[in-house]
């Protein structure tokens, strides 16, 4: 596998002197699908955002695809190689129309007109915008396609990863479950690293392949989703519970499985736990 | 019993829009009793709360039929003033609601508004503020303080109130689990109290489950189902098909059930106690009479 993303050491202090990330040491290899998980303010903003450049850090180093984030000159790079969709599409929309928002990084690094616009109709074909909301306002959307749209002016940058800031905040199971397919499929089908900031544990558990927990700006647990939840002492330290079906098997244990992720594996394992 | 709420053909219309949100809407909500409505987003559950509180008809223009009473009284013939005092509404973004430089202040200002004197005033801000655990943010911007902290603010300014009734419209939807948790804290408070109507719209069915005396489904506009627990999560499949997942406990036992590994009389639970105890007489093991 090949690594995208090297974070060592990484400490980042913000301006007003309010410290938020400690001595971080993180490997982001191609195709991962990853979550962030942790309370408000241990840090999992902060870090997604060095993994771009939008924050430079105050000590230690971040590569991204063999470019140090600290070197001058280098953010047009780093927009086509790590793209972040802001938690409120409405914080990342600001054009008039769904097609110039969508052109708007494309236009900004410079590539030519027809190279802009076939990245957009290919960036707004995968996020499934259709080219009949083009000339639409963004606000005259939905949520969810808001956030397509969203997600689509990042898609057009071509970035290998992207970070999702609570992708499911406010929204319901259904459109919770659309915007987390549609996540999948980029990942599995487009071959892009998706990094979600979530704090739902079910979303966790049935979508992210890796976990990363933070608490108060360090790393404490990065391990497969499966063996993560299967440490429930571990998650306590930052008030965060496994899936109540995961809770189930390990209240059972040894009877059933300590570290099943969703109800329908709970179902599968179950069949095979009652034959032994 | 008496009814703290009850609500007869409502159907509301917002100006400048074609559909109605609400489409015939009948509830009966007993007093002191606790009432979570859930549904998927835009069926209507907002809409029926501002009909409660009284923001419609009195501060949005549109079509209005049917009626909705409070504690008998007709709330679109009912003033704010007397409203307000009756009803007190939580929304989603505390923000909404921030005016004042302190949380003190915050919490005063309604107080204030209503021309109560400084002793109750004092009595009012010291229960409500304990029962939020936000006694340590009192000289605090309401502004400064984080997302979950400023939520328990928003409900402290609401109890400070003393209303009959408290709706809490998702008020754990902009918040970390820890955060979550605190607001769930205070609603079981607030039941174990037993002296209040609380309605909240809430996502998180799990948390919601338990504290609940009766679970209302919105659908395109409708009351689609209202019933205890025990009753409501009865089919689940019904649920999901309506875009409400029951919490994951009971979807697994309603497999169990299908599977004749459950009994089709009993009452599928929801909290890891009783998904314990089924799954333990599932495989045999006992401990289930």
């Amino acid at each position: 596998m090949s690594t995208l993303i090297e974070v060592s050491h990484l400490d980042y202090v913000y301006p007003d002197g309010t410290p938020a990330v400690f001595d971080v040491n993180l490997t982001i290899d191609k195709s991962e699908f990853i979550a962030f998980i942790g309370q408000n303010g241990s840090g999992k903003t902060t870090l997604s955002k060095c993994l771009n450049g939008l924050l430079k850090p105050t000590s230690g180093s971040v590569i991204v695809e063999g470019i140090d984030t600290r070197s001058r000159g280098v953010i047009k790079q780093l927009v086509t190689k790590v793209g972040y969709v802001f938690q409120n599409p409405d914080h990342q929309l600001f054009n008039d129309s769904v097609e110039k928002e969508i052109a708007y990084g494309p236009r900004n690094i410079g590539l030519p007109e027809a190279e802009v616009m076939a990245r957009v109709r290919e960036a707004a074909a995968v996020a499934g915008v259709g080219p009949d909301h083009f000339a639409t306002h963004p606000f005259f959307l939905t949520k969810g396609l808001r956030q397509r749209v969203a997600i689509a002016s990042i898609l057009a940058l071509k970035p290998h990863t992207i970070v999702v800031d609570e992708p499911t905040t406010g929204q319901d199971m259904p459109q919770s479950i659309e915007v987390m397919n549609f996540l999948q499929r980029l990942w599995k089908e487009e071959g892009h690293t998706i990094i979600i900031i979530t704090h739902e544990m079910s979303i966790v558990a049935r979508y992210a392949q890796r976990v990363v927990v933070l608490g108060q700006g360090r790393v404490l647990l990065d391990r497969a989703t499966r063996e993560a939840f299967a440490q429930p002492d571990v998650l306590k330290q930052t008030f965060v519970e496994p899936p109540q079906i995961t809770r189930l098997g390990q209240v059972l244990n040894p009877h059933l499985p300590r570290d099943v992720l969703t109800v329908e594996e709970m179902q599968a394992r179950f069949e095979a736990a009652r034959k032994k | 019993m008496a009814m703290a709420v009850v609500i007869k053909d409502l159907e509301w219309k917002y100006e400048h829009t074609t559909q109605f949100a609400l489409r015939g809407v009948n509830l009966e909500i007993p007093e002191n009793t606790f009432l979570g409505l859930v549904g998927a987003n835009e069926q209507g559950k907002t809409t029926l709360i501002n009909c409660i509180k009284g923001l419609i008809p009195h501060s949005f223009n549109g079509v209005y039929r049917g009626s909705v009473e409070v504690f008998g009284q007709v709330v679109k013939d009912t003033t704010s003033l007397h409203l307000a005092r009756e009803v007190g509404l939580v929304f989603a973004d505390p923000e909404a609601q921030f005016t004042a430089m302190t949380v003190e202040e915050e919490l005063v200002f309604g107080l204030e508004n209503v021309g109560y004197d400084i002793r109750k005033i004092r009595a009012r801000l010291e229960w409500a503020a304990e029962v939020t655990l936000i006694g340590d943010l009192l000289d605090k911007s309401p502004y400064d303080i984080s997302g979950g902290q400023k939520q328990r603010v928003a409900i402290a300014c609401v109890l400070a109130m003393d209303p009959r009734i408290v709706i809490m419209d998702e008020p754990t939807s902009m918040i970390d689990p820890l955060g979550k948790q605190f607001i769930f804290d205070i609603l079981r408070k607030l039941k174990e109290a037993g002296d209040r109507t609380i309605i909240v719209v809430e996502h998180n069915i799990e948390q919601l489950a338990p504290l609940a005396d009766q679970l209302a489904l919105m659908r395109a506009g409708q009351i689609l189902k209202v019933a205890p627990p025990d009753e409501f999560f009865a089919d689940p499949d019904f649920l999901v098909e309506q875009g409400v997942y029951s919490p994951e406990v009971t979807l697994f036992t309603g497999w169990l059930r299908r599977q004749g590994r459950f009994p089709a009389s009993a009452p599928l639970p929801r909290d890891l106690a009783g998904g314990v105890a089924a799954a333990r007489a599932a495989l045999d093991m006992g401990g289930r009479a």
